[in-house]
């Protein structure tokens, strides 16, 4: 017998081999092919790109009047309808514009990828972009947005003002607020007291096992955000308005100090570390905590279980007392594309979204947080969003999430160094010292 | 055969070699050329890219760095931190299979009722898409929802009260379980078609000299399996050290978890780091091929004689 005796025939024997014995030399070639090849796809529009910066062209509002022609909005899911809902009521009243809505990712990530590849290939599929907070600074700053700043500027008297500062970098509007999102701490009130610092919070949290806080702290953008949340309410910082880099501070220490500390002892159960906005929710539908932190949209889910009626609703508090309670701003922003062909019917829409009476049905047809601020107060919303107030205090005091145009990286510097220090593995000075330094790398890199 | 080839003229054969070969070259050039459109184009282009640095602030600028991008990589602690963290996935997560899938096949090589119905069934994890079984065992290792937390607390076991995912060694384990769950199987169909490849005769012979079952399966069926392991062992560990999808979804590569794949992605992706993100991938595919390699090289002579078998 020459041949191996695991090739003889038989009946799944050498086929099975075969196959997989070429298929072995593949297997690493198609990886790097598969890598290679979103590498390309990533790189391909690069080449061509003028340094335009935000000098950007202007956007006319007087181009709205009697716009007409096709409209594309391209942007994430539609996980509520706000965005069809929106488009099929911005054509009624417009009968001479027929808007559609693209989806082009189902996350936030996959939007963004898509949105990029279409900027970089100056394409003119979509006419306006739906932008999260963050990415303001990196599509203007690649010149793929059109100057704003006289649309944006004819309507942000009816706008809250910190969310009109998420469509800005470097003194221009580059985006029309839409609707907006902050923080809210849920908290049962038959347990524990209503927040009012977050000492407080986790001091009440350690005094009895099911009165512990929930929030995310996963490392991921999420535990970013309720870092800074805390960090923000004892008046920390990350960067300043010139780039600078403000981590490397005694605000930094102690917040992740007490977070850490907080951790330890059961303040926050230790689940936390793998959490993400929907285990959070569903850890505390459970029943076993007395604090939870989450968004908005957590509200109506949590009126659907037995919880109902048993817990409370309050702005994100003030870290001791000394200083004002700061929650980090989400939400989504509008934005023309630099190779819009109808750019007039682009203004009309974000007119119609960003006006009073549209920004009623945001809170009340779709329960997001709307940019307006009179409709927080309207009776109609507050039938339906009976925390509207709390909400207005959280969007009102929230800070953006630092203005970069590398703000990827450095939320990454950010989630990495505070999971390490939460799950006991870093000590705080060293994770202070790599955040202020991964920050700087990642600055150098743009 | 060499009889024939006796009988045929020296001169007349070699013309034919080559006018085989011709149509060989011929009839294989399609499927080279697409080969090197998917393939060889795109590995060629990230090479290129691994080389030059992009700047996010001026689109179009690439900086030619040679290979300055490797350097930072190879120097900094974070490649090196994925790769070893990568490597003990792999060799905790190949080596259970192996053992594991063994047994599986042996069990599946039994005859009984009903054995064709269990060969199939035993595929089913293999045939989840991996980040549907991740998200399952994120599920099972919820602490506060999930069964196995409050499975380990109701009876005293160790492990009850720890945050799985959350602690380091812990969530490698929740990690390298879910491979091992997933990919078993995959394994012991492998090694299944060895088993069947082993003559009875050898078992008898074993069975006259009189060795016992212990005896049989360690001097006769784990020898003669040897090329089916190893075959099985290179594609798990090719596959592992690749590993992505599952610390992607279970811990986003903290505790320990972080993969050469996943740290790639990162800056490629979610940094948009084109230059030192493609170093990174080429890195990964680098560890992958001379791992490849010596596999095939010190794995077992038979191993080579089913690759030269392809060849022929």
């Amino acid at each position: 017998m020459d041949r191996p005796a695991f090739s003889n025939p038989s009946p799944a024997g050498p086929r099975g081999v075969r196959t997989r014995s070429t298929r072995r030399r593949g297997v690493a070639a198609a990886l790097a092919a598969a890598g290679a090849i979103s590498l390309a796809l990533s790189g391909c529009g690069t080449s061509a790109s003028p340094s335009a910066g935000p000098t950007a062209q202007a956007v006319d509002p007087a181009s709205a009047k009697g716009a007409s022609g096709s409209l594309s909005i391209c942007g994430g899911r539609d996980s509520v309808g706000l965005y069809k809902g929106t488009v099929d009521a911005f054509m009624k009243a417009n009968p001479g514009i027929t808007a559609k809505y693209i989806v082009l990712g189902a996350t936030t990530d996959d939007a963004r990828t898509q949105a990029v590849q279409r900027l970089q290939a100056k394409s003119g599929e979509c006419d306006l972009f739906l932008t999260d907070v963050t990415w303001t600074p990196e599509f203007a700053s690649q010149g793929w947005l059109q100057d704003m700043t006289k649309v944006t500027d004819a309507v942000k008297g009816t706008l809250i003002p910190s969310t009109v500062a998420t469509t800005q970098y470097k003194g221009k509007s580059w985006a029309t607020p839409y609707y907006t999102n902050a923080g809210l701490l849920y908290y049962a009130k038959d347990k524990v007291a209503k927040p009012e610092t977050w000492k407080q919070v986790y001091a009440e949290a350690a005094k009895a096992p099911g009165n512990g806080l929930v929030y995310q702290a996963k490392q991921y953008e999420g535990l970013t955000v309720n870092f800074l949340e805390l960090l923000y309410s004892a008046g920390g910082d990350v960067i300043d308005g010139q780039g600078n880099v403000k981590i490397d501070s005694p605000e930094t220490r102690k917040v992740l100090d007490f977070m850490a500390s907080g951790v330890k002892n059961g303040s926050a159960d230790r689940a936390v570390l793998t959490y993400e906005e929907n285990s959070t929710r569903l850890a505390y539908e459970s029943g076993k905590y007395g604090y939870e932190r989450n968004w908005p949209n957590v509200y109506g889910q949590l009126n659907a279980t037995p919880l109902k009626g048993t817990f409370g609703v309050a702005p994100l508090p003030s870290f001791d007392g000394s200083s004002k309670g700061s929650g980090v701003l989400g939400g989504w922003n509008l934005a023309i594309s630099a190779f819009s062909s109808n750019p007039g019917a682009a203004v009309a829409f974000v007119n119609f979204e960003s006006s009073p009476e549209w920004q009623k049905h945001v809170a009340m047809d779709y329960s997001q947080a709307p940019a307006g601020e009179a409709a927080y107060s309207d009776p109609e919303v507050l039938a339906k969003m009976p925390f509207a107030q709390e909400l207005l205090v959280s969007v009102k005091g929230a800070k953006p999430r630092p203005v970069s145009p590398v703000y990827a990286q450095i939320s990454e510097a950010i989630n990495k160094n505070v999971h390490a220090v939460l799950a006991g593995d870093s000590s705080t000075e060293d994770a202070v010292k790599k955040m202020a330094e991964q920050i700087k790398a990642a600055q150098a890199s743009f | 055969m060499t009889a024939i080839r006796a009988l045929v003229p020296e001169r007349s054969r070699s013309t034919r070699d080559r006018a085989e070969r011709r149509l060989a070259a011929r009839m294989t050039a399609p499927s080279l050329i697409l080969m090197a459109l998917v393939a060889a184009v795109p590995i060629g282009y990230a090479i290129w890219l691994s080389l030059n640095q992009y700047s996010l602030r001026q689109a179009g600028l690439s900086r030619f760095v040679g290979l300055g991008n490797y350097i930072d990589a190879l120097a900094g602690p974070d490649w090196w931190r994925a790769f070893g963290q990568t490597f003990l996935f792999a060799a905790c997560s190949v080596s259970l299979e192996m053992v594991l899938g063994t047994g599986m096949a042996m069990l599946l090589n039994l005859a009984f009722r009903g054995r064709a119905f269990l060969r199939t069934v035993v595929l089913v994890p293999y045939a989840i898409i991996t980040v549907v079984s991740a998200i399952t065992w994120q599920t099972m290792f919820d602490p506060t929802t999930g069964f196995v937390p409050q499975i380990l607390a109701a009876f005293h076991l160790p492990g009850a009260g720890v945050v799985w995912l959350g602690e380091q060694g812990y969530a490698l384990a929740v990690i390298v379980m879910a491979d091992v769950w997933k990919t078993t199987p995959f394994a012991a169909l492998i090694i299944l078609a060895g088993l069947q490849a082993i003559s009875q005769e050898t078992y008898e012979a074993a069975e006259l000299d009189g060795a016992n079952r212990w005896e049989t399966f360690l001097h006769v069926t784990l020898p003669l399996l040897r090329p089916a392991i190893v075959l099985a062992a290179i594609f798990r560990t090719l596959d592992a050290l690749r590993i992505f999808d599952l610390p992607f979804v279970l811990t986003h590569g903290a505790n320990g978890t972080q993969s050469m794949s996943m740290l790639a992605y990162g800056q490629l992706n979610e940094n948009r780091l084109v230059g030192q993100g493609s170093a990174l991938s080429i890195l990964t595919f680098l560890t992958v091929m001379i791992v490849s390699a010596v596999y095939i090289r010190f794995g077992g002579g038979n191993i080579r004689d089913i690759a030269r078998e392809d060849h022929r």
